[in-house]
């Protein structure tokens, strides 16, 4: 009996029976005076829908619910196991790992096709909407986030200033500023997007050049800093930005040479387009930045910024360079954000954006692009549809409650988030592990 | 003074607060020479490593060294990766490796720390950032073979003995293409037959690619054997300096090592 304690599947079992009778009786009805025991009998006797395939007690429910978590949770690790070994064999032999590739391509090529045929797929007009305003963009965020926390290991808290500059150059370039236009031209949208990159990435290199001596907390702080002035200064700066009440409004983009005539108009659809083709070219471009020279003096600076400069690396140039990456990613989802939404305000641009983005980073796996991704796009679809079809009692600001939920989960039984890089997976094992247990590190039975 | 120095220490001085690190300490190293410092532990040898290769600023005193074209530079002043780029390679005394990323790619970061950063060329994969890939991972390659760590290439560094960490320590150095190698303590925690295999591999660093070698170390037969000059160091100053066989014969040497404690009490009061 003792023995099959020791087993920690079978302690697991009784935690997820344990964890699932208290979110019973957290969601089962309330008690009364008169019969207090009435809440806690009716959380596991009352009769409940079963998927709405048929009724049964709220035990049988929770019970089920507990096993289906134990079987995936318990059977992904034994499978992982394997898959670690097989890892650790390609690891060895590099042919191995080539000839999975054609795989991985086919794998991008059907995420892409379904991406180009999503918005036929659904026609709702309000996933349509959200599918460009709170994903699309949002991934280009995270990805942009994802080199300077990711890559470079600086944690950035004003994120929200480059998007504010992306979008304010926007409505500059575009003459919605009561400030005049740059040669008192109105330009097009497209025009602002090399505008508003190279703006945004200016504001980079002038905030990081001297701010990113500092390390860890104080450049988080710094940052947290420079994210609250451009709220401010958009906020007061009255003649300049517009102030509080936002912007005039700005034209949607188009194209207009000769026989091709193009207006984006309002619909969100072609916006979608437009965004995925940048989020793709973005995908690529950073995908082979990582593996780069590049790439890798980054994993050095993180990894051990002494060891780095020792081989020559200058670690300001490189992390300068990783936040004028990010904030000219930021700059470009804002012109996508103020040329769709026509007028911007400064109550758009907040801290609790910039942790929002952050989020998405550190849920997907910091470091991972395709986890980026696909974190940005489970965290923003999840709100999204508590948005669209909120649960009995759910009000919008409630949302913050579950993603502060979800990522402590997260931090306690994955931290290194759904999709990790692999680089990234090692340096967490090897600082959990601390450097004296590397076989524990190399077979995964870090406990 | 010879001309043919390749680092010429002079007078330099290191406080921290009112802690005294180095203590007008001199020292002369010839172009491909090895040269070893020893001392007590404390007496400032790996201060002296971190102020020859840019990490410590000395208050006072002059460091000049002498790197490809001939041209002295003077060293205190410069970043440590401006001193890597002149020349200086070095080796960490608890052996600092990049321990997530493999073997090879932690040679690689060295052969290729020195080129442009390109950063665009390396977005689009341009034919130059090709090529410069190309050469990197050859002299990566080649690095590795030297060492005597090819097999090894794609193990995570973290997981490799300690003596194979300090082969990768002296490939990624010697990645950067220098002039001198600075090995501090590269036989600490290594055992017989390594420390073996370890004193031929440095010695074939010298013999074979012209490579200065200057390096601190505790393990007396192995000083002995490689050094052709050492210098010892002892609460921060040189005590001094010779030939393996003065220095064994040196009364201050002895001193400071098997600490005559009766002799420095007189000495003190």
């Amino acid at each position: 009996m003792k023995d099959l304690w020791q087993n920690h599947h079978v302690r697991r079992l009784f935690s997820l029976i344990g964890a699932l009778a208290v979110l019973a009786v957290m969601t089962g009805p309330s008690g009364s005076a008169a019969d207090p025991t009435e809440g806690f009998r009716g959380s596991f006797m009352e009769h409940t829908s079963f998927l709405g395939l048929f009724t049964t007690n709220r035990w049988v429910l929770f019970v089920f619910f507990a096993l289906v978590m134990w079987g995936v949770w318990s059977g992904w690790e034994l499978r992982g196991g394997q898959i670690r070994q097989v890892v650790a064999h390609t690891l060895e032999m590099p042919k191995e790992l080539s000839r999975r590739r054609p795989v991985r391509w086919g794998l991008l090529l059907a995420l892409l096709l379904l991406a180009l045929f999503l918005p036929h797929i659904i026609s709702d007009p309000f996933w349509q909407a959200a599918m460009v305003e709170q994903i699309a963009v949002y991934v280009l965020l995270a990805t942009g986030l994802n080199v300077v926390v990711g890559f470079a290991g600086l944690l950035d808290l004003g994120f929200v200033a480059f998007y504010a500059i992306g979008a304010y150059a926007t409505a500059w370039v575009t003459g919605a500023l009561p400030t005049a236009p740059p040669f008192h031209i109105h330009f097009s949208p497209f025009v602002a997007i090399p505008v508003a990159i190279g703006i945004a990435m200016l504001a980079g290199i002038v905030l990081g050049a001297p701010t990113l001596r500092l390390r860890g907390d104080y450049l988080a702080i710094v940052t947290l800093g420079f994210g609250e002035i451009i709220t401010i200064f958009a906020n007061n700066l009255y003649g300049i930005t517009g102030g509080a009440e936002g912007t005039h409004p700005i034209p949607h983009p188009a194209i207009d040479l000769g026989p091709i005539h193009y207006d984006w108009g309002l619909k969100p659809v072609p916006y979608y387009y437009l965004t995925l083709i940048f989020v793709v070219i973005f995908l690529v471009a950073f995908t082979l930045l990582e593996h780069s020279r590049v790439g890798r003096a980054w994993t050095a600076i993180r990894e051990d910024e002494v060891a780095a400069e020792s081989v020559g690396i200058n670690p300001l140039k490189y992390k300068v360079m990783a936040f004028a990456i990010g904030a000219s990613t930021a700059g470009f989802a804002g012109v996508i954000t103020a040329s769709q939404s026509n007028n911007i305000f400064p109550s758009s641009f907040t801290l609790q954006f910039s942790i929002n983005i952050l989020v998405l980073v550190i849920f997907g796996g910091m470091g991972s692009i395709a986890g980026v991704v696909l974190g940005a796009i489970i965290i923003q679809t999840g709100s999204m549809y508590l948005l669209h079809t909120p649960p009995a009692g759910y009000q919008p600001q409630d949302l913050y409650i579950y993603l502060g939920a979800l990522l402590i989960v997260m931090m306690i039984f994955r931290p290194v988030g759904v999709l990790p890089s692999r680089r990234r997976r090692r340096e967490i094992n090897l600082a959990e592990a601390g450097e004296g247990h590397m076989n524990e590190v190399l077979t995964g039975d870090t406990p | 003074m010879s001309d043919d120095n390749i680092f010429d220490v002079q007078n330099v001085t290191l406080r921290f607060g009112g802690v005294v690190s180095l203590n007008d300490v001199s020292l002369q190293q010839r172009r491909g020479e090895i040269l070893a410092v020893i001392g007590p532990n404390g007496a400032g040898k790996t201060s002296l490593f971190n102020s020859l290769t840019g990490v410590y600023q000395p208050q006072e005193g002059s460091i000049t060294f002498v790197g490809r074209d001939n041209k002295p530079l003077s060293i205190i002043g410069m970043k440590a990766h401006r001193v890597s780029a002149a020349g200086v390679a070095r080796t960490f005394q608890a052996s600092r490796m990049f321990s997530a990323l493999t073997a090879f790619e932690n040679v690689k970061i060295g052969a290729e720390s020195h080129r442009g950063i390109g950063v665009i060329g390396a977005m689009v994969r341009g034919p130059h950032t090709r090529r410069g890939e190309r050469e990197s991972d050859e002299r990566t390659v080649e690095l590795l073979d030297f060492v005597g760590l090819r097999e090894r290439a794609n193990t995570i560094s973290a997981s490799l003995s300690y003596g194979d960490r300090r082969r990768l320590e002296i490939a990624r150095g010697l990645a950067t293409n220098p002039q001198v190698l600075l090995l501090d303590e590269p036989a600490a925690g290594t055992n017989p037959s390594e420390k073996l295999e370890l004193t031929e591999l440095i010695r074939k660093v010298r013999d074979e690619r012209g490579v200065s070698i200057l390096l601190i170390e505790h393990d007396m037969k192995l000083v002995m054997s490689l050094a052709e000059r050492l210098y010892v160091l002892n609460f921060g100053g040189v005590i001094a300096q010779g030939t393996p066989e003065e220095i064994r014969a040196n009364e201050a040497v002895i001193d400071a090592y098997l600490g005559s404690t009766a002799h420095e009490t007189e000495e003190r009061s």
